[in-house]
């Protein structure tokens, strides 16, 4: 195989947005090695300008004509594009969100940016893995960092509870996962690309065989770890109220979205032969985790915990999309990871803020804080008024688009039990919204009493009202004016081939006539 | 042209809400009214320029905005809604008007009913069912923190109810919406593109009741009504003014536009079930406001008796009878507007509301005595009295729905003899008989607290004696709107012959 061969196997341009994620993760830990302690000042805005310089590349990579690279292991389609920009953007204001959290637990920064880009890394190659090995390095690689990013501030016991917690659960799906995969290469007869396992497994005649109904139901058990789908999800609320702030925030938003593109390729490549099965296995997911999410949100005490449960159920929100299974299906759940990228970061840079000056994040503690803190009030009513669904913000045009996609589907239960779960969503939203707003001067929490004056010049704050201000107008405006959005969405659903109606059905007909 | 309606007072709330610098409650207040004002005199400029003789949709606008929802920002008014826009926003400058000048955390409360002006104009403009939704679900929160933070004791609960059931209205509304849209195989949520003909009738029966339920909650009906009582009780009167003046129109005008106009067949079907339910509602107004002893909660419950008069027009759809429909919103909405006022003046100054503890109010001297003359003016109103308005609207609803549901007909007559039982049994508590002589040193009544009270009193004599001002506007677009409707004793006929 001469060299020009070979170059246009691997196709390595596919992979440089990355490329530069890499190169930015070495200069941070190089130069905290270099300098020490000194260079925390400004190592974060590099990774940040690292992070946007990727998603300046994945711009230039859109509609790429030849995807395909590496022989097949990734996929640069539009569809891993705009879930790759998802994870680099979530990771992009999750370190805004850190810089201060980080100083302040008495960490060093640098080291943990470098594992939030590794686990930033891992994602964004999960968003267009297309081989069994690929997905499951790269999963490992996004597993591992996340452990190690939930018990960095390892003086905490809850953080160091939370990362055993998370780390034996999350160790057992993936090698649950891996058996599930490892029966989809022997059914397969040795396959382990995607596009070439569903064939595979229609020419061994496994078709409809029990075997390919276990492997799916492993791979789901992998998957539904990863969004936190119900009854996949008992590590979010102990990892959410242990972890670090920063962590949760990017692991509700980034790895969430990983775990769903992958969700999105695996699936449908993989198992066109079972489509019935899965999206059966996904209904019932959706509906214990949009009941399951929302109603236990109702008696949470804890702001972390509430919205581990509320992403618990936002995930169900979003599998109504994937259940759906059609094109408008698959773009409502871009989109609404999309919105709620910028609505759940707001809520979680509200909520760092709020613990940098008072130490504590129990709901109570919020009571009267429109006197003290009005742009917080602000950021937080907004970005939970949205996550419930409320008009005209972001995440009421993202519901819109999910509960219409299913009702094209003809989901018609799964989209009135999410008409219900977002009235009862609604409830424990604006619980929030009154503890803050609704309150009496008199009724203030003894915290908020000794609320330390607004300032933004301290070191570390300034990154984080720049965060907390663009996601606040990104969540209220995004609904509005949400036409270029909807085009993104759509088109990259539209211009991946693997979803393409014609495409699958043609693999069916000559999986089914080879059988 | 309706932009502006829509827009200028979300403007403004935006200018209120987000001035640098402070701001005096007064001056916010000042604020407020100017840009209320400026509606109210747009919106009466739109008046003159609609045009009575057409039937159709007028001052249409029209823009793209998102494709793949079927979302268009297209508004328009008829005959229907030009009322109810008029309403709003005369309502709302009386609201604003009627508030105090030391309210609390002004700039949030200005800036919050101005929002809500906007979204109900919206509501009542748009042209696009999925628009409607969205300002219909816009009105949630800011009515939410009204009750919440400048309600009475038991604000908590009230609002958090109002909220819930709110909500759940909202969420049957959408399913409704999208189970139309998506049945009838349309692409977009634009209203006069929709056509339910091809629907089977089973269909449109169970959508139809969907959406009665759904606007049925904010009407509200009974047994729906629960929500009602404690909301209005709890706000505060420039609140309850907004809340049963308007925000309860919403759901008799969704009940119109998009329940009978869009299911025609299925209408005629279950007219007489909801001419029951009209009826059922009015009596138990009625009779539940006579055991009240607080007169907001009599004034409550008054609300949702009027309110069945509303549902018993249109299960008639005569055009007789819708217009009379319409014209009771109107007036509904003013005499609420001008009992509310009243009731919060004179919780204000006496500082009760209990029927046990007030007395002798209409005493020249001592008393609130014009206060109580424009009370005895607004119950006789409420209770139908003829020279008032209340009167007119509900002759004519009677009028058009006899011939057709005679016997609910005759309840909803009855319930109007009750309305005057328990309106009696107020003004006599209340402004006859004898001042407590330990109590009663009242403060002095500011003529800007009497202003609002006046023009609505004014308003309310000059429609009942010059009806045609009220009704003119409604009767082409009822006409055009009952011919569509199967006239019942043919629907009848017809399912008698196929079932033999």
């Amino acid at each position: 195989m001469d060299f020009a061969n070979l170059a246009s196997q691997l196709n390595a341009g596919t992979i440089l947005p990355e490329g530069i994620v890499i190169v930015t993760l070495l200069a941070v830990l190089i130069v905290d090695l270099i300098l020490g302690r000194t260079s925390s000042r400004w190592i974060g805005y590099l990774a940040i300008a690292g992070l946007l310089a990727s998603i300046v590349a994945l711009y230039f990579e859109w509609d790429n004509t030849n995807p395909i690279s590496f022989g097949g292991a990734f996929n640069g389609d539009d569809l891993s594009i705009v879930f790759r920009g998802i994870v680099a953007l979530s990771a992009a204001v999750t370190i805004l969100m850190s810089i201060r959290y980080v100083e302040q637990s008495g960490t060093a920064l640098a080291e943990f940016i470098a594992i939030l880009l590794t686990a930033t890394l891992g994602g964004m190659f999960l968003s267009g893995a297309s081989e069994l090995v690929m997905i499951f390095i790269s999963l490992e690689t996004l597993s591992i960092s996340s452990y190690l990013l939930t018990g960095y501030t390892k003086r905490d016991p809850r953080s160091n509870e939370a990362a055993l917690k998370y780390l034996l659960i999350g160790a057992s799906s993936t090698a649950v996962f891996l058996y599930g995969a490892s029966l989809l290469y022997g059914l397969s007869g040795g396959e382990t690309q995607l596009s070439a396992i569903a064939n595979g497994i229609a020419i061994s005649g496994f078709g409809q065989s029990l075997g390919l109904v276990i492997a799916l139901v492993f791979v789901i058990a992998g998957i539904g770890f990863k969004i936190s789908a119900a009854p996949f999800h008992q590590w979010t609320p102990d990892v959410y109220e242990g972890a670090p702030t920063p962590v949760i925030a990017f692991l509700s938003v980034g790895s969430k979205a990983a775990g769903f593109a992958l969700a999105i390729r695996l699936l449908t490549t993989a198992f066109p032969l079972v489509a019935e099965e899965w999206k059966f296995v996904f209904t019932a997911l959706a509906v214990l985790s949009m009941v399951l999410g929302n109603v236990v949100a109702l008696a949470q005490t804890s702001m972390k915990r509430m919205l581990a449960y509320s992403s618990i159920g936002q995930a169900g929100f979003v599998m109504i999309g994937l259940v759906a299974g059609t094109q408008a299906g698959y773009s409502s759940m871009v989109f609404y990871l999309l919105v709620y990228l910028f609505m759940n970061l707001c809520g979680f840079t509200c909520v760092i803020l709020f613990s940098l000056r008072t130490g504590t994040d129990q709901i109570v503690e919020y009571s009267g804080l429109y006197q003290k803190d009005p742009l917080l009030t602000l950021g937080l009513s907004i970005s939970l008024l949205s996550l419930g669904g409320i008009p005209p913000l972001a995440g009421f045009f993202g519901k819109i688009y999910l509960f219409w996609a299913g009702w094209q589907a003809g989901q018609y239960g799964l989209v009135l039990l999410g008409l219900i779960t977002t009235v009862v969503s609604i409830y424990y939203y604006i619980r929030v919204v009154r503890m803050m707003v609704v309150k009496e001067p008199h009724e203030m929490s003894d915290v908020v009493k000794n609320y330390p004056e607004v300032r933004w010049n301290l070191p570390g704050y300034r990154p984080l009202q720049v965060g907390l201000v663009v996601t606040l107008i990104a969540t209220s405006i995004a609904g509005i004016l949400s036409n270029p959005l909807f085009t993104l969405a759509n088109n990259s659903i539209a211009h991946t081939s693997i979803l393409q109606p014609t495409a699958v059905v043609t693999t069916q007909v000559s999986a089914m006539n080879n059988e | 042209m309706l932009t502006t309606l829509i827009w200028l007072p979300i403007l403004g709330a935006a200018v209120i809400g987000f001035f640098p610098g402070a701001i005096a409650a007064s001056s916010a207040r000042l604020g407020a009214l100017t840009i209320a004002g400026l509606v109210l005199l747009w919106n009466l400029f739109l008046l003159l320029k609609f045009d009575i003789s057409n039937p159709g949709m007028q001052l249409q606008e029209y823009l793209p905005w998102n494709d793949t929802l079927g979302l268009s920002y297209q508004l328009g008014v008829d005959g229907l809604s030009i009322l109810m826009l008029i309403l709003n926003s005369l309502l709302t400058w009386i609201a604003i008007y009627s508030s105090s000048q030391q309210t609390e955390r002004p700039r949030l409360f200005y800036s919050l009913i101005l929002l809500a002006s906007g979204g109900v104009a919206g509501a009542f403009a748009a042209q696009n069912l999925l628009l409607f939704f969205l300002f219909y679900e816009i009105e949630l929160i800011p009515f939410y923190l009204l009750i919440a933070i400048w309600g009475g004791q038991n604000r908590t609960y009230a609002a958090i109810k109002f909220l819930i059931y709110t909500a759940v209205s909202g969420a049957l509304i959408l399913a409704t919406f999208l189970g139309t849209v998506w049945l009838t195989g349309s692409t977009s949520f634009n209203y006069d593109t929709l056509s339910t003909q091809t629907l089977s009738t089973a269909l449109q029966i169970i959508l139809l009741a969907g959406m009665v339920l759904g606007f049925g909650i904010k009407i509200p009906l009974v047994p729906f009504h629960t929500w009602l009582p404690d909301a209005y009780v709890e706000a505060s009167a420039p609140i309850a003014i907004l809340l049963g003046g308007v925000l309860a129109k919403l759901g008799t005008y969704g009940v119109l536009r998009f329940g009978m106009a869009l299911f025609p067949q299925a209408w005629s079907i279950l007219a007489p079930s909801l001419a029951i339910w009209g009826a059922v509602s009015a009596m138990y107004g009625a009779v539940t406001a006579i055991a009240q002893k607080d007169i907001k909660r009599m004034v409550a419950y008054s609300s949702i008796g009027h309110m069945g008069y509303i549902l018993l027009a249109a299960a008639a759809s005569t055009s007789l009878a819708l217009v009379g429909g319409i014209a009771q919103m109107v007036s509904h909405g003013i005499i609420l507007a001008i009992l509310f006022h009243l009731v919060g003046v004179v919780e204000a100054k006496v500082g009760t509301r209990e029927l046990d503890k007030l007395n002798g109010l209409m005493n020249p001297i001592r008393g609130l005595p014009l206060i109580s003359a424009l009370l005895v003016l607004g119950g006789m109103a409420s209770a139908g009295i003829p020279g008032m308005t209340g009167f007119i609207a509900e002759f004519i609803v009677f009028q058009g729905s006899f011939s057709v549901f005679p016997i609910p007909t005759l309840l909803c007559v009855i319930a109007t003899g009750l309305t005057a039982v328990y309106f009696v049994i107020l003004i006599n508590r209340t402004c006859f008989g004898k001042l407590d002589n330990n109590l009663a040193y009242y403060p002095k009544i500011l003529w800007s607290e009497k202003m609002p009270a006046l023009i609505l009193a004014a308003l309310i004599l000059f429609l009942g004696i010059q009806p045609t001002w009220l009704v003119r506007w409604a009767e082409p677009t009822s006409t055009a709107m009952v011919a569509a409707i199967p006239p019942l004793e043919k629907t009848v006929t017809s399912q008698v012959a196929l079932n033999p």
